[in-house]
């Protein structure tokens, strides 16, 4: 950083900055303030509080923010320029259960609908939605996918599907994201059939349910799919209440979909110089290498250990979850959401407590507890049976990530970007995460975090004309290797469910 | 290392029946109690499996040169439509440590071929493994199969894998049921004794 440069308090803590740098440039995903727009000064919400010299107020700011609002110094990070000393206050992350949110690359403005658009991710376990008029964002739901009494994994839903329930299963998620839809209109204060344009990503396995396709190619070995969207349908056809037109997006082969697909084109590790990986980091674990201008992936089927499930007291990132652990002296120290008694732990704390209890040598890097169970906070326990849960899980995504670069024939020490999507990924750190192993450790400035990349790049197919066609440029380009069966994952499988990091050996 | 020892074992002229009983099974038996109580997991097996099938294969030519039998015959296999075999490894290895011999059928195995390899090598038991909720059901259709090859009172079949319960081998009429390698083993020596006797 120039040393000629103008004092910025960011947080409390004091930055050397180049005048004419936009707050925005400032911020990094720990200081959960997103900019779903990639900083247009669209979707406003990537506010701060900012005092001091800065640029005058835009008027995006002025139709943004009321009187009192800009009197309390709020401005949009990225319609605000530094012109001199100033202090800037992030607020600090709230923890939604459903991340909804993420940070989106630059791209041109051009919507695909005429009045409103709806972006959808149909996730396993959750579903989001954002609502576009032709200047910004209008509306932001989320809520579970109800396909989950069917079974929480897709495995489990495609079984169902086999047993007869295909059409119940079809029905329940057109009617949930009828609903999502519903409210996101009532929010944007429209009607719901003023809709006229809307991009729907998920995996494969949702895809098939939701459009009502035979499932049976998917639930058996070889698993191949004999449907990879990247098509307009109607509405009405998938009986949405409105009179829209649907995109769904391609998907790359069974176990890797069109989330993946809209996740690479958000994260745009695609068209950059270098090489670069990006890790969705759930239950089924996806991993994708861009390297020589290549494109490689692969599913690593982890488990939903960092979901929370699976687990003698795991849960989902709520009140009452244990989601951060430090150690203080020679004792855990653990943050509860929302400050309240702890009930259970969250994909983020149980990547800090396998961590901490190895930085404390209460846990060796076989994955032996000394004392088992051993307790964390009040009634909460984690069990040598949990310890094996997650060994599993962080194994499979780990020799994932190790066979794409065995392939690419390079090292984890090539990667020059390490991308992390995902809901649990944006709450994990990162440095912990490569303690334990489950990521390789590269020097955090190549790590990003991304949050939902799967909807931000539904959101992009939505509002740049052009990126459907790159969407399928992505999906017809991107080779999976298939791990069943594969030498070199099951070796690195083995290797990696220990708790070894790079730096112990 | 282990090859050493074993060496200098048979060296010394202890006899090869005590170098693989005392040495390299009770050595994977202590691994597989310690793999029972979570002490140990699945990388510290594989080491000491490869460690035990160094030492063993010294010691088979000498074991089969003094006419020794071996403990029983198995035949293991993933199910059709499943590719998961890491966990059938395991019990594969588990069972070699208990002494038994063991037909390796790999993975994505038809109905069909359990029963051939029963046929053609007379293994006393079965091993079905299913990860997949969607290929469990095999299981089934191997017990249907060994049973219209009317050899239902010949072998016993024995099923395990993440998703299977003891409940669901009971409801699919298959004999045996443990949730790790270990017991598997345990259990099958068990089974093998019982078809003796
Ligand atoms: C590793 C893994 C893979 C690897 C497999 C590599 C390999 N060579 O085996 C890869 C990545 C290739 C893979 C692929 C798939 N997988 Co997979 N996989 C796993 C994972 C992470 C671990 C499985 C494992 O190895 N466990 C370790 C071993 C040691 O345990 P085990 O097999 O249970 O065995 C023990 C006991 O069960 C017992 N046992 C085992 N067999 C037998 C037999 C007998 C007779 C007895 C008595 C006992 C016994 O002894 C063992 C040791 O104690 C699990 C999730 C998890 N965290 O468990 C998912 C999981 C099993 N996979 C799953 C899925 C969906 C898939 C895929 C369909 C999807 C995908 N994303 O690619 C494909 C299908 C491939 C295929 N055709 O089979 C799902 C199944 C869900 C369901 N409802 O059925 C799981 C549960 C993950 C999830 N929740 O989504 N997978």
């Amino acid at each position: 950083m120039k040393t000629e440069g103008v004092e910025v308090v960011l947080n409390g803590t004091c930055h050397l900055v180049d005048r004419g740098t936009r707050i925005s440039r400032l911020l990094t995903p720990s200081h959960g303030v997103s900019m779903i727009c990639g900083g247009k000064g669209v979707c406003r919400k990537c506010r701060v509080r900012a005092w001091g010299e800065l640029s005058p107020l835009t008027d995006r700011e002025k139709e943004c923010f009321t009187k009192e609002e800009q009197q309390a110094g709020y401005r949009l990070a990225c319609c605000t320029t530094v012109e001199g000393p100033c202090r800037i206050l992030t607020d600090s992350p709230g923890h939604s259960r459903i991340c909804a949110e993420g940070v989106m690359p630059d791209f041109r403005w051009d919507p695909c609908f005429t009045d409103y658009g709806a972006a959808i991710d149909v996730g396993t376990t959750t579903l989001a939605l954002h609502l576009y008029d032709r200047c910004s964002l209008r509306a932001e739901v989320a809520a579970p996918n109800p396909q989950s009494v069917f079974g929480g994994d897709v495995i489990s839903r495609i079984t169902q599907s086999l047993e007869g329930k295909g059409a119940e299963l079809s029905t329940c998620i057109r009617q949930a994201l009828s609903s999502l839809l519903t409210e996101g209109a009532v929010k944007a204060g429209i009607p719901v059939t003023a809709i006229d344009s809307m991009v729907i990503t998920g995996n494969t396995t949702m895809l098939y349910l939701l459009t009502g396709r035979d499932v049976r190619c998917l639930s058996q070995a070889p698993f191949e799919a004999d449907h990879l969207f990247g098509e307009t349908l109607t509405a009405e056809e998938l009986e949405l209440p409105c009179r829209a037109s649907v995109y769904l997006t391609p998907c790359i082969s069974a176990f890797v979909g069109g989330d993946i697909t809209t996740a690479l084109l958000a994260s745009g590790i695609y068209q950059s110089e270098h090489t670069a990986m990006l890790a969705d980091i759930g239950t089924n674990g996806e991993i994708a290498l861009f390297h020589n201008g290549e494109l490689l992936c692969c599913a690593t089927a982890a488990g939903p250990a960092f979901e929370g499930a699976g687990l003698s007291m795991g849960m989902t990132g709520m009140t009452g979850a244990i989601d951060r652990l430090t150690v203080e002296g020679r004792r855990l120290r653990c943050h509860v959401i929302d400050e309240a008694a702890p009930i259970g732990i969250c994909g983020s704390g149980i990547v800090d407590a396998i961590a901490c209890l190895l930085k404390l040598e209460q846990l060796d890097e076989t994955g032996r507890l000394m004392e088992d169970p051993v307790v964390l906070d009040g009634e909460v326990r984690l069990t040598g049976q949990d310890v094996r849960m997650i060994q599993l899980a962080k194994g499979a995504i780990r020799a994932g990530m190790e066979t794409l670069l065995h392939y690419a024939r390079i090292s984890a020490e090539d990667l020059q970007e390490l991308a992390i999507a995902g809901g649990f990924g944006r709450y994990i750190d990162v440095g912990n995460a490569a303690a334990i192993g489950l990521i390789p450790t590269v020097s955090a400035d190549r790590v990003r975090v991304l949050g939902n990349a799967a909807l931000v790049g539904a959101d992009m197919i939505l509002l740049d004309k052009r990126a459907a066609l790159q969407a399928s440029a992505i999906a017809a380009q991107t080779r999976t290797v298939e791990l069943s069966g594969d030498p070199v994952f099951r070796d690195q499988y083995v290797e990696n469910m220990g708790f070894w990091n790079d730096e112990n050996g | 290392m282990v090859k050493e020892l074993v060496q200098q074992a048979i060296d010394q002229g202890i006899p090869a029946q005590d170098i693989l009983e005392q040495g390299l099974l009770s050595g994977m038996g202590m691994i597989g109690e310690k793999f029972k109580n979570n002490e140990v997991y699945v990388p510290e097996v594989l080491v000491a499996a490869r460690a035990m099938n160094m030492g063993t294969a010294l010691l088979k030519p000498l074991i089969a040169e003094a006419g020794i039998e071996s403990v029983g015959k198995v035949c293991i296999g993933t199910v059709q439509g499943d590719l998961h075999d890491i966990g059938k490894n395991l019990v594969k290895m588990m069972m070699e440590g208990k002494g038994l011999e063991v037909i390796d059928l790999g993975t994505d195995v038809p109905p069909e071929k359990f029963v051939e390899a029963v046929v053609e090598n007379g293994c006393q038991i079965i091993c079905c493994s299913a990860l997949l909720t969607t290929t469990m059901g095999v299981m089934e259709e191997v017990v249907k199969a060994v049973e219209a090859a009317g050899l239902r009172d010949k072998v016993k079949v024995m099923v395990g894998g993440a998703p299977v319960t003891d409940a669901y081998c009971q409801q699919i009429g298959a004999d045996k049921y443990t949730a790790d390698a270990a017991s598997a083993a345990d259990a099958a020596v068990e089974l093998c004794r019982e078809l003796a006797g």
